[in-house]
């Protein structure tokens, strides 16, 4: 039984990243209708620059905090300089310009950086607790609660402000919202921003379990797509809802079924996927997409 | 005083011109009709003026000249344009879309006065305030993307093919609820409308386009008792 | 026409004369069969190694550039067929059994998978093809029975034959042309055909497609099926090339430089196909000589700059300048000769706003 909760309470932990990811591709494609590729990246950069901070001697909160308002305003000038152009082409060029990005910016790490790992200090402390008597990570329980926190921060933004509320608009139909004033290329600018801010924290909540590499996210972008997949592209909370799952999932199998163990758990998610889609074509959570010819 | 003045406006979309030199003026307070067949020009006209097409000639807007400003910016102007096929914001509640249109201004007191006028002119839209707008009527879709755009207090009201799609006792029934509105703010309107009949009930004058050109141009009155008008577009 | 695509583009002036196609066609067929002959060793190679990556980027292209279906799990299935052909191979397999099964093989692994993603529409391909290569590595060492593991299989098949009077490398080079060259006869026979034309409209708009009769589900599980296919065959020429494959054969980072060479070749073109092999085979091993942390950042750059510049791929550079030169000499009184690669409007502000405003379609 301690076993159970140690694994779900970390798989919930991994889930948690995930989700981070998850909810940025969501609110990227909510805005602009691509995907991303780039998120995980663009994430790894600013926990590079979080870990640069700390080495030039900042407080790690505060260099934590920087390197969030930085991916910020990366997120914000990449949608205005790079993907701007492509918005309202063919989605499958955005995407490859996206691709183009993760290059750039996994290379620009490495070049930088490179490819050694590196120690990324850990913002919460180390210890565990005991809970129903099992022995669980304190960090795995923060991580958890930060995302938590996230979420509802940004059902306030979304649901009570004026800026959720133009976000949303533009969203929704952004020549549209136009008419009425919402100067739609500087939102769309914040909201990138926004995404590239969700990936920020992902980047310095994993950084210290997975030590700094230019690729450490490619595999929790493989499952938040999953998660994105599963949980419905329009859906941020079937999105999050479904990060966790998968990253409960993955933890229970790769202990309880020894035939696919660690290495293959990243199957795991991709097989549930399989199985959801021939019964449900739009994901757990989405709704049925109606195209207007 | 004239609030909007086009002359010699041209538009194109790639190697198809489709304005060859449209011109008209609506004085401060005014109402004016653009009626024509489909294609003459008429919607792009009205995008011509809220900048989402590029444009040759001149358009200016309370003495500035507006062309090559974006949409968001002649919006700031005072310009609203409720374009055809309503641009309602599907996803959003109706009063979210009241709210977005009030984007720009300030007093939260003037917006909320505001609101409350909206949904008096509208009733249907009080029944459905907390809605989707997507599971709203046709009709009920015109009403709210004409009352999105007044809840932004511009000047100029441009309003694309507010029949279109509509039952007949519905358009009527928008169209009056328009004429209220025009009176009682005393907003200045372009409109262009297929419908001649809804046009003139709103309008004081209109102009004709055909092939992306003005052929004719009148008051109401005078219009309405022409030959060509009454076959062309009045059913006789 | 989107900008992957050059599909349907005029043939330019000097390939209207009725004699020349025909005579250039025999010259380049003498050369490529003369080639190998001459040349050292390791051009031969060389050569070989662009045909292998060529036929990869070929049915890439077939469903991305074609049918605008991102697939980021390409490189999959040239590990897939590589691991089947070092298989038949060691079990000593008729050669040409080992050929269809790796073509077999890898393509009803594509068909499974584009049965399930298709049918999510939109860039749900491209999400899940990201797996491929992902879940592929720890799966490649988890059946070291089959795979030999971490430490991949050596298979020897292609050293030349007695009677043939070749060096291996030659040998190699004919195996490599033969499949090549079926291989981009059969892609062009297939992209002129009807299939092309299904491919092109559910690109372009699937609802226009489904109103046409034609269905985008199973016009894109073909396509991703075919791409498999090609895939495939790929990996038995990989195999016959390098004569080893390992799990690294299918890595992700391996995905991604496969679109990129796509995309720089010429993304909808068959010649682009084979140019975007050639620049996989040569440029990066350019880079690393220069500094192999760089590599990977010029990858990225040169990818952003093509598809900002150029974005139909070097195939098309030659229309490109060609259509520069005539504005730049037609109209000397213009000051800034306007480019010829997607329209900048003059306030790019404007773009996300504007209905009409940017025409993308106006490209000429």
């Amino acid at each position: 039984m301690g076993t159970f909760i140690q694994l779900v309470v970390d798989g919930l932990s991994t889930g948690s990243i995930y989700a981070a990811l998850a909810l940025a591709i969501v609110l990227v494609n909510q805005a602009t209708g691509l995907i991303n590729f780039a998120q995980g990246g663009i994430a790894v950069l600013s926990a590079y620059i979080a870990f640069e901070f700390v080495r030039l001697g900042l407080p790690l909160i505060l260099a934590i905090l920087l390197a969030i308002v930085a991916s910020f305003f990366l997120g914000a000038l990449v949608e205005r300089f790079l993907i701007r152009r492509f918005e309202r082409g063919d989605q499958d060029t955005a995407v490859v310009v996206t691709i183009g990005l993760l290059t750039l910016v996994t290379g620009i790490c490495a070049l930088i950086w490179g490819y050694n790992n590196q120690q990324f200090p850990s913002l919460f402390p180390l210890t565990s607790v005991d809970v129903l008597g099992a022995v669980v990570s304190v960090r795995s329980l923060a991580t958890t609660g930060t995302i938590l926190v996230i979420m509802a921060v940004l059902q306030v933004l979304f649901l009570r402000t004026k800026l959720g509320l133009a976000l949303r608009a533009v969203a929704d139909n952004p020549g549209s919202a136009a008419f009425s004033g919402l100067p739609v290329g500087r939102l769309l600018m914040v909201g990138w921003g926004l995404a590239a801010a969700l990936g920020a924290i992902a980047g310095v909540l994993v950084g210290p379990q997975l030590t700094l590499t230019p690729g450490m996210l490619d595999t929790a972008l493989v499952y938040a797509l999953a998660a994105v997949i599963l949980g419905g592209l329009d859906s941020p909370i079937g999105a999050v809802v479904a990060a966790w799952a998968i990253g409960i999932l993955e933890n229970l199998v790769s202990v309880y079924v020894p035939f696919i163990g660690h290495d293959l758990k990243i199957a795991v998610p991709f097989a549930l996927i399989f199985v959801i889609l021939i019964v449900r074509p739009q994901g757990l959570f989405g709704r049925k997409v109606v195209v207007r010819v | 005083m004239t609030l909007l003045e086009l002359s010699g406006v041209t538009a194109s979309y790639g190697p198809v011109q489709v304005l060859d030199g449209v011109s008209l003026t609506v004085p401060e307070g005014g109402s004016v009709g653009i009626l024509g067949a489909n294609g003459a020009g008429k919607t792009t006209t009205l995008r011509a003026i809220s900048g989402t097409v590029r444009t040759g000639g001149r358009i200016s807007f309370a003495g500035r000249d507006i062309r090559g400003l974006r949409p968001d910016q002649v919006a700031a102007l005072g310009v609203a344009h409720v374009p055809e096929g309503r641009g309602t914001l599907a996803q959003l509640t109706v009063r979210e879309n009241l709210r977005v249109g009030a984007y720009l201004r300030k007093s939260r007191k003037a917006i909320a006065e505001d609101l409350d006028y909206c949904l008096d002119l509208f009733p249907q839209l009080q029944d459905r305030i907390g809605s989707r707008a997507a599971a709203l009527s046709g009709g009920e879709q015109q009403m709210l993307a004409v009352a999105r755009a007044f809840m932004a207090k511009p000047k100029l009201l441009l309003l694309d093919e507010a029949s279109l799609g509509l039952a007949p006792s519905t358009a009527k029934s928008v169209y009056a609820a328009i004429r209220r509105l025009r009176l009682e703010s005393g907003i200045a309107m372009l409109v262009v409308e297929q419908n001649a009949n809804l046009a003139f009930s709103i309008v004081d004058s209109a102009t004709v386009l055909e092939t992306g050109r003005n052929v004719l141009t009148g008051s109401s009155a005078e219009l309405k008792g022409m030959d060509e008008i009454r076959r062309a577009y009045l059913g006789g | 026409m989107g900008t992957l695509s050059s599909v349907g583009r005029r043939r330019p002036a000097h390939f209207r004369n009725r004699w020349l196609r025909p005579a250039l066609i025999v010259v380049v067929a003498v050369v490529l069969i003369a080639a190998p002959l001459g040349l050292p060793a390791f051009a031969n190679q060389t050569l070989v190694r662009v045909g292998v990556y060529a036929v990869a980027v070929l049915g890439l292209n077939i469903v991305m550039g074609y049918t605008g279906q991102v697939n980021l799990g390409q490189i999959f299935f040239v590990g897939l067929g590589a691991y089947v052909t070092a298989y038949g191979v060691t079990q000593g397999w008729n050669i040409l059994l080992v050929f269809l099964a790796a073509c077999a093989i890898a393509g009803l692994v594509g068909l499974l998978v584009a049965l399930a993603a298709a049918r999510l529409g939109g860039l749900a391909i491209a999400m899940v093809t990201i797996a491929l290569p992902i879940v592929g590595v720890p799966l490649a060492k988890r059946l070291s029975d089959v795979t030999g593991g971490s430490q991949g299989i050596s298979a020897s098949f292609s050293n030349a034959p007695d009677w043939s009077g070749l060096f291996t490398d030659q040998w190699q080079y004919y195996i490599v042309l033969l499949v090549t060259a079926a291989a981009f006869l059969l892609a062009r026979q297939l992209m002129r055909g009807k299939y092309g034309r299904a491919f092109s409209v559910v690109r372009a708009n699937e609802a226009v497609a489904m109103s046409m009769g034609i269905s985008p589900y199973r016009t894109k599980v073909l396509a991703f099926t075919i791409a498999s296919i090609f895939g495939g065959a790929s990996g038995f020429l990989y195999l016959a090339a390098v004569q080893y494959t390992s799990p690294e054969t299918l890595s992700f980072g391996h995905s991604i430089s496969l679109v990129a060479a796509m995309v720089i070749g010429g993304g909808g073109s068959i010649l682009g196909s084979l140019i975007g092999g050639a620049y996989y085979v040569f440029v990066p091993q350019w880079t690393n000589t220069i500094d192999p942390n760089f590599t990977t950042v010029s990858q990225g750059v040169i990818l952003l700059a093509v598809l900002f510049l150029l974005p139909e791929g070097l195939v098309s550079l030659p229309r490109v300048v060609r259509r520069l030169t005539r504005r730049a000499t037609a109209r000397p009184a213009l000051k800034n000769p306007p480019q010829s690669t997607p329209a900048q409007p003059p306030t790019m502000e404007a773009a996300p706003e504007g209905l009409e405003t940017t025409e993308r379609h106006d490209r000429s």
